[in-house]
């Protein structure tokens, strides 16, 4: 089916994009298109006014600055998947981009879109909140940092205004004693996940000193296990530990079960999918060299 | 609603198209230039037969707004015999395109414009893939004949072409002779003796004198240039 009509805007600097998105009259933001297009031709949406991002070049970039990782919002998955700078420090960003989609998605689909959309099976909400990340909102009333843990409100909605734009994700630099990783299940090749989840480990000699873990597909939004990330804090990382996490990630879920899975299924899958991610992420931290020659490969198909 | 100029060099040349902005890639390649080379599969993003080349990456035509393509440069299946590594093999065809020929890549065919694109962008990226990479890569591309067995030998017959190294023989037989006369438009037969002599155009002889296939005589509707 063909979309409605509707009226494309190009703006090629935010300042513009933000003065286009105050005038108008509920716009659409369209950045990679990958989510929205589908939708749009499926008339499940019907904007009279589209906003296309995809000439304003500042917001496409992908470095560390000072504190903070920052994620411009026209940086494509593929940008993640092959970035050196993520491959060495930010294992959970490594995982996670290739597990989505397809390539010819990757290409397209850009992080701070999947995240905006806010979609409870997304990926990239729950690694934001596991490395305690924040998205920047430009508003006509100017620019404001909203954390992750309050921006995911319900399924396909957030905390941001009408008329905001999110210029960047940033997450806090990952150190040298920081590991981080990602655990995806789900069916096949490209498929969103039946349950998922996003750990960072932070140590301070042998024992945890910051913690992150966050759930992918098995709530209403992606979810925080602050529980988790507490009783990891100031643990010596072990089985013991991890199991421990893993029962609270569990408890923290509240999936539904579906022809795929019962909801017992799924619990028990980030009981065990938390362990794992957590282990992994503990020897990312600890180990040199980058991140991505950790952990397990979850890209294997086949013998 | 207002329409855009939208300009795009597509297979070498550059095309001037005047758009609704609601028109999707897919549609102006197949409807506005004529190159339904590039197929819609699923319509939802999934199938990946709409892939094309667009500013050295796989895209999926279908999952972008023509309006999004201005100033870009698209490759499309048309345009892969012109490009500079065809004839590197044993035919005037992409290497590409002489793997799936060669290696059975493909049935009914309705999947591979997209399987061939989304294998030209890997060996851009990287001339010598694993039968892994090759599978990870067109993991966005569905083929319900195939079992994909075929398609990731015939990237790889296209790997060994770019490379220097020696294909495989095909496990097909297949006659040159009727195989040209297929080319010509003309049907590929077995006994290969009457076609040879008679150049295999039944429209040259007086109509066609077998009893079943298509009647080569008569002009079939084409689609999409009366639209």
């Amino acid at each position: 089916m063909k979309a409605a009509h509707f009226e494309h805007h190009e703006p090629s600097t935010v300042d513009e994009a933000v003065t286009l998105l105050d005038d108008l009259d509920d716009p659409t933001i369209l950045a990679g298109g990958q989510s929205l297009v589908p939708t749009m031709r499926f008339r499940l949406s019907q904007p009279d006014d589209v906003v296309d991002i995809n000439g304003i070049d500042s917001l496409d970039y992908l470095r560390e600055d000072g504190d903070h990782l920052r994620v411009g919002a026209l940086v494509r998955h593929a940008d993640i998947e092959r970035s050196a700078l993520i491959d060495e420090n930010y294992g959970s960003f490594a995982d996670a981009a290739p597990l989505i989609g397809d390539p010819q998605i990757r290409n397209q689909g850009t992080v701070v879109g999947s995240v905006t959309q806010a979609d409870p099976k997304g990926d990239w909400g729950s690694v934001l909140l596991a490395h305690d990340g924040e998205v920047v909102a430009r508003g006509p009333d100017g620019e404001r940092t909203i954390p992750a843990d309050e921006l995911f409100l319900f399924p396909y909605e957030t905390d941001l205004r009408p008329g905001e734009l999110v210029t960047e994700l940033r997450v806090p630099v990952s150190g040298e004693n920081e590991g981080s990783s990602y655990h995806k299940l789900k069916r096949k090749v490209g498929d969103y996940a039946m349950a998922a989840v996003a750990a960072r480990v932070a140590l301070d000699g042998e024992t945890i000193a910051d913690a992150g873990v966050a759930l992918t597909g098995v709530d209403i939004t992606n979810i925080p296990v602050p529980d988790a990330a507490e009783h990891l804090t100031g643990e010596v990382p072990s089985g013991e530990s991890f199991k421990r996490a893993g029962e609270l990630a569990a408890e923290a879920s509240n999936p539904e079960g579906d022809e795929h899975g019962s909801a017992g299924y799924k619990e028990n899958m980030v009981r065990v999918l938390t362990q794992r991610a957590l282990a992994d992420a503990t020897e990312r931290a600890r180990g040199e060299g980058p991140a991505g020659s950790y952990g397990t490969d979850q890209l294997t198909v086949g013998d | 609603m207002t329409e855009k100029d939208v300009v795009m060099t597509v297979n070498g040349t550059e095309r001037e198209l005047s758009v609704e902005p609601r028109k999707l890639l897919v549609h102006a390649i197949r409807e506005d230039l004529n190159l339904t080379g590039t197929h819609i599969g699923c319509d939802t993003g999934n199938c990946g037969a709409c892939t094309v080349y667009k500013d050295g990456q796989a895209v999926k035509s279908c999952l972008q707004f023509a309006v999004q393509a201005d100033g870009s440069e698209i490759t499309t299946v048309e345009g892969m015999e012109a490009l500079p590594e065809a004839g590197m093999g044993d035919s005037d065809l992409h290497p590409i395109q002489e793997g799936f020929k060669q290696m059975h890549g493909l049935q009914c065919g309705f999947c591979t414009p997209g399987m061939i694109m989304a294998g030209k962008a890997l060996l851009e990226e990287n001339d010598d893939p694993t039968d892994e990479e090759i599978r990870v890569n067109i993991s966005g591309n569905l083929c319900r004949c195939t079992g994909y067995q075929n398609i990731v030998k015939s990237i790889q017959y296209a790997s060994d072409v770019l490379n220097d190294r020696e294909p495989p023989e095909s496990p097909v037989e297949h006659e040159d002779a009727s195989l040209e006369t297929a080319a010509d438009g003309g049907e590929p037969t077995t006994d290969g003796g009457e076609t040879a002599s008679d150049g295999g155009n039944p429209a040259t002889d007086g109509g066609c004198s077998c009893s079943d296939g298509p009647d080569l005589t008569m002009d079939y509707p084409t689609g999409g240039e009366d639209r």
